[in-house]
């Protein structure tokens, strides 16, 4: 399968004042189309970095970074922008939801920007969430919370689906089921899913694996034993 | 350390502290300004009247004063200073052939001073001060007192032309109002100050009195000062004018008697000089009469002269007559004679002629006789010797037969021929023997005719001389005739030379008789004039005398009437610069009793929703150092030093600017009405203690209530993260038909409106301040610049109004009517005058009173209804109608009854029953009949109200109005409206101070509130960039409310700016001008536009920092 995301020799510097943060050294690495992807590394490492180059959050100092054959990197501010609108999908570890929005209401959000959006109920339901749609945010547990962002994501119907410690703020059999969300979910529609985590038990239940330490990819390496999320213990 | 992290914090959230500042500074600058503006103007002012010393009483006596009463009222307790004035309305000659009325105040050296602009002070009686607002003349002009003046005032001065020396403000006029007068147009245009030479009087009007007291004019201890006094006054002046009237009683006794005294001296004089001139006359009379009897001896005399004249002449004629037919028969008997004469010259000729024919006919005759004799004889002879012949032939013959068959033939015809031959001759002798006889009787018949010829002329020639005797004898008559005729005509001569001499010495008598006559005419013609003369003398004198009776007897009367004299005490608050100062000086004052609360609640929510944003911002913060074991006092410290300071500082610049640019900005305005006075500006301790009381109150009161709930918590709590406030329903969800049609991203921003109260209230009352202030702003210039084409284009319609000279009555001279005829289209003579009218209180004000000599027409010059239009009925007798101004002001009110007074002291008394809309000066119209009842006299024209033909030249017809000798001046109503369209620009400064205001407080209150609103929601804004919103629609997003807000506030702002406009309009009371309160339709467009304008600003300017916000940083973590 050809690469469909493919970051080469992406280098990334914060600067604040005098203070120079070298984020990224030098990464490369590749993910195939429809595959469920987990970064993992420990804090600092420079995976959200990655995520953020990668959703177009961020900018890069170097390198180049593609995606479907299209060079990222080398965007606009607005290219970046409707690239974030269509092709990307995010789910964050504090969910980010609107709180003055329904549940349906922060889908809709996000889907009345999109070309073609799939329907912010069947989205819901899908997430199982069909009897909540009316709530606010602030009368959801986490889990229901996170399951709405996940919604809001795919209801862009993006080519790829960010995460960034979907689970880190939900709790054990929560975030179990959020991840089993999420693999289902690349299953079923062949979304390109990518997670990061610092859990690298997780990394069981990805299609590929990489592991980034201190601004570099440590390894990558596609995974064979694909566990489901169900056998997973941590 | 808590300090530095207080000061990092200041500079790290500089927009934030700034926010504080401005409001606060706009605030106290806003509240101190118009607080100050009235102290600073009463400051400015109260030092220009200390400067000059204005009069704190002002006595008028009835009676006039003299120094002798000056001097006696100085010597009063508390008296600084006193002096006796005159003043006096005099119409001046304006150059051209107007005029124009100044008042004339006499130069008093201890109060009441005048200023100087330019020039110098009056040194002599010529020389003067001129008003220094009066343009159009300058330093070295003369004015010329007009000779139209009434007698007692040309008497009162004694010069009649002034050279103007100096331009001088005067402190009897802090304003430009100049007061009314009776003279000219009514109005008086300046005043001019003279010295007390310059007056021909022997009193003085007034007297200024000074106290010796400083307080601030319009201050309590100064009004309770003159308050206090004014009773203790009257008693005092009131004995002064007593002690006057003793001596002007005793002087006008003398007066009266000396009078009296001269009275009978002149009469004795008269009566003397008139007996006189009767004697005189009489004696004229007598010789007249004598005169007349001699003339008419003469005209007898000369009608019997005339008579024999005629005689003579009749006889003469008859003469004449006989001569000239005398002279015609002898005429005739001479031409008688002369043919006579003539025939006889002719006879005698004839009968000479006749002789001499006949002499000649009969020597004829003789020799014819003669001649026949000699014939005869001849023929006697030729006989015989014929007979001879024939007896020889005969013989010969008888011979020659007896042979003569034997004789030859040829002898033979020979003897025949002979034979025959003597046979003729004997024929012939015969004939001529009968010729003779037959002329031998013609002959003898001459003989007889001559013969009787002869005879004849015998007879002829007796005749004649028969005929001569005759004339003879006939010439002998005539001549006897002719001498006759010559004495008889010599006669006649000498009577017609006696008779013409005749007729000229009757015409001399004639001529010398007429001559007497005409003589005695003029002479009775000359007594009769004496007669006339006489008579006249009788008559004046008569007159003179009861006139000087009637004189005395008045001065008698009017003793008798000069009563105790009255005296009025008047304060400053008579002084039109002075009392207008004190109403106007108040409008910013009212004005302030509002908007500085509005300022300061704005800038308490800014301060209250900034500080509780900071304070929850910190809240994690705030554990740590509680947790730290910082108390609670020293924690607030750090936010109580942050507003605190934030406050303090935008205190003294709000402060500082506040009351300086309010004060200037203000009486800039007011330069257009007051002397140009330069502002003294004041620094209040108190009003500066409470600007700093209240921002600080404001800034660290807010924050401490803020902080007081944060605190309560505790550190843990503190340090976990606040639950974030849950989304909540707005009561629009519950109706769907409105709600489910909304974008999606609108229901957003309604529900984020309504999520944060304080935010909303800040926000709405701010943009409603805003909005408000500017709707006032405009508004105001609306009301006040409108109000003089209400006033020209719908009240007062006429073009102009002229001024008619003094005392033309009540019927215009028919030039003048003609001129108007042709010259405009309509004109209404009415009568306006200035009245004052006498308020509950005392105080008075003047109102022109108009009274139009046709109610029915006054519509078409003057409109009269209300201020909504209805028409309102012309007053009956003994009702008035009032304007607006006189109404609201005045306390006219429908119903009430209202005392007018004009200069004179005389009253009306009238019933108000209507209040017609009218904006400049003060109206109020009475019916004629009113007029004459209540005054009992007809009112006089004194202005006429003109229309002009369309499309005319207004400026030409004027000009030719002006012309008239019976219209002293024009006035033309488009040029009052632009010159006040012109004064009321002046209201720009101040709309313009209001937009800036109303801007400060729109940025000031959107910028912090978005501010705010962006740092609170800045993972919401993050996460709406994440999802792939445009810049647009993220700054949509966000600032979509700031719309939504401004709108209402807009809304809430209109409703609030009507009532402001009408709160402050109410507050502005500008003396003779009253405004009409609207406000634009283009007003509330721009209101509205400019506070979209301001929203636009810093949404543009927020839309920046929208941008800014990094979406991976706001993102990953909860703070």
């Amino acid at each position: 399968m050809s690469a469909f995301v493919e970051f080469q020799h992406v280098k990334k510097i914060y600067k604040t004042g005098e203070l120079e943060i070298q984020a990224l050294r030098d990464v490369n690495f590749e993910i195939g189309k429809g595959e469920f992807c987990i970064i993992v590394g420990a804090s600092g490492a420079g995976k959200t970095t990655i995520l953020n180059i990668l959703g177009g959050m961020d900018t890069l100092t170097e390198g180049q970074v593609w995606l479907d054959g299209a060079e990222i990197s080398a965007y606009n501010k607005r290219q970046l922008t409707a690239y974030r609108r269509y092709d990307v999908g995010f789910v964050f570890q504090f969910y980010n939801l609107v709180g003055n929005l329904t549940a349906k209401e922060n889908v809709e959000l996000a889907a009345q920007i999109c070309k073609d959006p799939l329907d912010a109920e069947e989205m819901l339901r899908q997430v199982g969430l069909g009897e909540r749609m009316k709530n606010f945010p602030a009368q959801l547990s986490g889990g229901e919370q996170q399951r709405v962002a996940i919604a809001r994501a795919l209801a862009k119907n993006p080519k790829l689906l960010l995460c960034d410690e979907p689970t880190g703020a939900l709790d054990y059999q929560t975030g179990k089921a959020v991840l089993k969300l999420l693999q289902d979910t690349c299953r079923q529609t062949g979304t390109t899913v990518i997670v990061i985590t610092h859990n690298s038990v997780l990394a069981a239940m990805a299609d590929r694996i990489i592991t980034v330490k201190s601004g570099m990819v440590a390894e990558m390496r596609k995974n064979d034993h694909i566990v489901d999320v169900a056998d997973i213990e941590w | 350390m808590l300090r530095r992290t207080t000061l990092r914090e200041i500079r790290s959230t500089m927009g934030r502290y700034l926010a504080i500042l401005a409001i606060i500074a706009l605030g106290v600058g806003f509240f101190s300004g118009v607080r100050i503006t009235t102290p600073t103007m009463v400051h400015t002012a109260d030092n220009f009247y200390q400067r000059n010393q204005l009069y704190d009483y002002r006595l008028i006596s009835t009676l006039g004063w003299e120094q002798e009463d000056v001097d006696a009222l100085v010597q009063e307790e508390g008296v600084r200073a006193a002096e006796g004035a005159n003043s006096l309305d005099v119409l001046f000659s304006d150059g051209e052939d107007g005029q124009l009325v100044l008042k004339t105040h006499s130069l008093t050296n201890s109060l009441n001073l005048t200023e100087l602009r330019e020039g110098r002070m009056p040194e002599k009686a010529g020389e003067c001060l001129l008003d220094a607002d009066m343009t159009g003349y300058e330093i070295g002009d003369t004015l010329t007192v007009a000779p139209e003046n009434e007698e007692e005032t040309l008497d009162s001065l004694t010069c009649r032309e002034f050279e103007i020396v100096g331009k001088a403000d005067s402190s009897l006029y802090l304003n430009h109002e100049r007061g009314t007068t009776s003279l000219g147009n009514g109005s008086v245009a300046g005043f001019v100050y003279l010295l007390p030479e310059a007056y021909d009087l022997d009193y003085f009007a007034e007297i200024y009195v000074k106290m010796d007291n400083d307080d601030e004019i319009l201050s309590q201890p100064y009004k309770d000062l003159i308050t206090d006094g004014t009773d203790a006054w009257e008693t005092i002046t009131q004995a002064q004018a007593d002690a006057r009237y003793e001596r002007l009683v005793e002087d006008a006794e003398e007066k009266i008697q000396e009078g009296k005294d001269e009275l009978a001296e002149k009469r004795a004089d008269g009566e003397q000089e008139l007996a006189d001139a009767e004697q005189e006359l009489a004696d004229g009379r007598k010789e007249l009469d004598d005169a007349a009897q001699e003339l008419a001896d003469a005209e007898t005399e000369i009608t019997s002269g005339r008579k024999e004249l005629d005689d003579a002449k009749a006889e003469l004629a008859a003469s004449a007559g006989q001569i000239s037919s005398g002279e015609k028969e002898l005429h005739d008997a001479k031409s008688q004679l002369d043919a006579a004469k003539k025939q006889l010259e002719d006879s005698l000729a004839q009968i000479t002629e006749g002789e001499q024919q006949l002499a000649d006919g009969q020597a004829q005759l003789d020799a014819a006789v003669q001649e026949m004799e000699t014939n005869e004889a001849a023929l006697d002879a030729a006989d015989a010797e014929l007979t001879a012949q024939e007896t020889a032939f005969a013989e010969q013959y008888a011979q020659a037969q007896a042979m003569w068959d034997l004789l030859p033939e040829e002898q033979k015809a020979q003897l025949t021929a002979a034979q025959e031959q003597l046979t003729a001759a004997r024929t012939e002798l015969n004939a001529n023997r009968l010729m003779l006889e037959e002329g031998k009787a013609q002959l003898a018949e001459q003989q007889a005719v001559l013969d009787q010829s002869k005879a004849e002329l015998e007879a002829g020639r007796a005749q004649y001389e028969q005929g001569l005797a005759e004339y003879q004898s006939g010439l002998q008559t005539y001549q006897a005739s002719l001498k006759k005729f010559q004495s008889g005509k010599a006669q006649y001569q000498s009577g017609l030379k006696q008779y013409q001499d005749g007729e000229r010495s009757y015409q001399e008598g004639l001529q010398e008789y007429e001559d007497g006559k005409k003589e005695y005419e003029d002479g009775l013609a000359e007594y009769e004039d004496g007669l006339a003369e006489y008579e006249d003398g009788k008559k004046e004198f008569d007159e003179k005398i009861a006139d000087a009776e009637q004189e005395l007897a008045d001065a008698e009367a009017e003793l008798a009437e000069v009563e105790q004299p009255d005296v009025y005490v008047l304060d400053r608050n008579t002084n039109i610069g002075y009392s207008c100062f004190e109403s106007d000086s108040q409008i910013v004052e009212q004005v302030a009793r509002v908007f500085p609360v509005f300022f300061i609640l704005v800038a308490a929510l800014v301060c209250m929703t900034t500080m509780s944003r900071m304070v929850e911002e910190q809240r994690t913060q705030i554990g740590v150092l509680k947790a730290l074991g910082y108390s609670e006092g020293q924690i607030m410290g750090k936010f109580l030093f942050y507003a605190g300071s934030a406050s303090l500082i935008g205190c003294i610049i709000g402060y500082a600017v506040g009351c300086v640019l309010f004060p200037t900005v203000i009486w800039m305005s007011y330069q257009l009405m007051y002397v140009p006075l330069q502002l003294e500006y004041i620094f209040d301790w108190k009003l500066a203690m409470l600007s700093i009381l209240a921002s600080l109150l404001c800034s660290m009161g807010t924050t401490w209530m803020s902080c007081r709930i944060e605190l309560a918590e505790t550190a843990a709590g503190l340090m976990r993260p606040k639950a974030p406030k849950a989304g909540k329903r707005v009561a629009l969800e519950y109706v769907p038909f409105i709600w489910n049609r909304l974008k999606f991203l609108y229901k957003v921003s309604i529900r984020n409106i309504f999520r944060y109260k304080g935010r909303f209230f800040m926000m709405i009352i701010g943009i409603t301040g805003c909005t408000a202030l500017l709707l006032t702003g405009f508004g105001l210039k609306d009301s006040v610049a409108g109000f003089a084409e209400v006033q020209y284009e719908e009240i007062q319609i006429m073009d102009a109004a002229a001024a008619l000279k003094a005392d033309l009555g009540t019927t215009l001279p028919k030039e003048l009517t003609e001129k108007l005829d042709s010259l405009t289209e309509n004109y209404l003579p009415v009568y306006e005058s200035a009245w004052d009218i006498v308020m509950d209180d005392g105080k008075v004000k003047s109102v022109n009173v108009l009274v139009p000599s046709d109610a029915q027409v006054l519509q078409d010059y003057f409109r009269t209804r209300t201020e909504h239009g209805e028409e309102i009925a012309f007053p009956g007798e003994g009702e008035i109608i009032v304007g607006t101004s006189v109404a609201e002001r005045y306390g006219a009110e429908l119903g009430s009854t209202i005392t007018l007074r004009n200069e004179d002291m005389e009253e009306m008394h009238l019933k108000v029953t209507g209040i017609f809309e009218n904006h400049v000066y003060n109206y109020a119209i009475i019916s004629p009949e009113t007029y004459t009842a209540q005054r009992s006299i007809s009112p006089e024209w004194n202005t006429l109200y003109l229309n002009f033909p369309e499309n005319a030249d207004t400026y030409q017809i004027a000009a030719d109005l002006a012309q008239d000798e019976n219209i002293t001046n024009i006035q033309i109503f488009r040029d009052m409206q632009d010159r006040l369209g012109k004064m009321m620009k002046s209201l720009d400064y101040i709309v313009l101070l209001v937009i800036v205001c109303a801007a400060g407080l729109a940025f000031i209150v959107l910028y912090n509130l978005t501010n705010i609103n962006i740092t609170e929601r800045i993972r919401e804004i993050a996460t709406i960039k994440v999802l792939g919103f445009f810049r647009k629609e993220t700054s949509a997003y966000v600032l979509r409310e700031n719309i939504a807000l401004t709108a209402m506030g807009v809304i809430a702002g209109l409703l609030l700016g009507i009532l402001l406009h009408r709160f402050v309009m109410a507050q502005i009371v500008v003396d003779m001008v009253s405004f009409r309160i609207r406000i634009l339709p283009m007003s509330f467009v721009y209101s509205i536009l400019l506070t979209f304008f301001f929203n636009f600003i810093v949404n543009a300017v927020m839309g920046s920092k929208l941008d800014k916000i990094n979406m991976a940083e706001s993102l990953k973590s909860i703070d």
